[in-house]
């Protein structure tokens, strides 16, 4: 499908597989980075933890 | 970490709010295109998180020149917050791009000036993750991502007019009556707008995170010094 098979349909075009499959990586991306800070924040929060622990 | 501000609670909620009536907006409200169909949609959230990637790249600049001016490690914090966040909304806008383009232009890449210059953005921006992390001492990492930042932020300014100023494929959404635009309804210049407007929410709520994250990650290399000495 192109521009110009577009043009000459009479209705909109069949593009939900697309619309699909572009706000499910939108998400899938989104989830991933907010994942990425949830646990870099946890793990940053452990080793302060455990620095304090060490320091007299 | 210091506690969790009372505000940035109230951000977190009325960036949620607003995120989610933006996708509500998007699939029920916004009107179906008249030739493209549902792919069409893709659009609002294609621009909305190029804006935030650009503006988080122009944030970023900033916080290098504010750096340079003051040799505040704080800002060498917000710079990379800023990029770090950008280069996911950026890496979003060009795969959407992509998705958009498969079925209006019959292939997922071609390189089309803007298409082009925004992997070239992207790429810039990488490598100024990357690069950083080759850099121990904090004080000569920050004089170098600020005058990275400053510099390279010169590729965004370009990406935004090159469908202005070349010869493009890619549409022109707004600022434009010639041919090659996307003529919207009022209904989807609502849609439209509103999503840029929430993006700009979502992006200072998470530069606000990654700030603190940024703080919190410094607070624990100085322990770690203090530990080693």
């Amino acid at each position: 499908m192109n521009i110009f098979s577009l043009l000459s349909q009479s209705g909109p075009a069949e593009t939900t597989d697309y619309f699909i499959a572009g706000y499910t990586i939108f998400f899938i991306v989104m989830g991933l980075y907010l994942l990425s800070l949830s646990l870099r924040q946890r793990s940053l929060k452990q080793e302060l933890a455990m620095l304090a622990e060490d320091l007299p | 970490m210091d506690p969790k501000p009372k505000a940035l609670t109230i951000l977190d909620i009325v960036a949620i709010v607003l995120f989610l009536a933006a996708v509500w907006m998007v699939f029920f409200f916004a009107p179906l295109e008249a030739v493209m169909g549902q792919v069409q949609k893709v659009f609002y959230f294609h621009v909305a998180t190029a804006w935030v990637g650009m503006l988080g790249f122009m944030a970023a600049g900033v916080a290098g020149i504010a750096y340079l001016r003051t040799q505040n490690l704080k800002w060498d914090i917000v710079e990379v917050a800023a990029v770090e966040i950008s280069l996911v909304f950026f890496f979003i806008a060009i795969v959407l791009g992509s998705i958009w383009a498969r079925p209006i232009w019959n292939t997922w890449w071609t390189w089309d000036p803007r298409l082009t210059t925004a992997a070239i953005v992207e790429l810039v921006y990488a490598a100024y993750m990357l690069l950083r992390q080759g850099i121990d001492d904090p004080e000569r990492r920050a004089r170098f991502g600020a005058v990275y930042t400053i510099l390279g932020f010169v590729s965004v300014p370009i990406t935004f007019l090159t469908i202005r100023i070349l010869r493009t494929i890619h549409p022109v959404v707004v600022g434009s009556s010639e041919g090659g635009n996307i003529g919207m309804t009022g209904d989807m210049k609502i849609v439209f707008f509103f999503s840029l407007f929430v993006f700009t929410v979502i992006f200072a709520d998470l530069l606000w995170h990654r700030v603190r994250l940024g703080q919190l990650a410094a607070k624990v290399e100085q322990e770690r010094l203090k530990v080693l000495s």
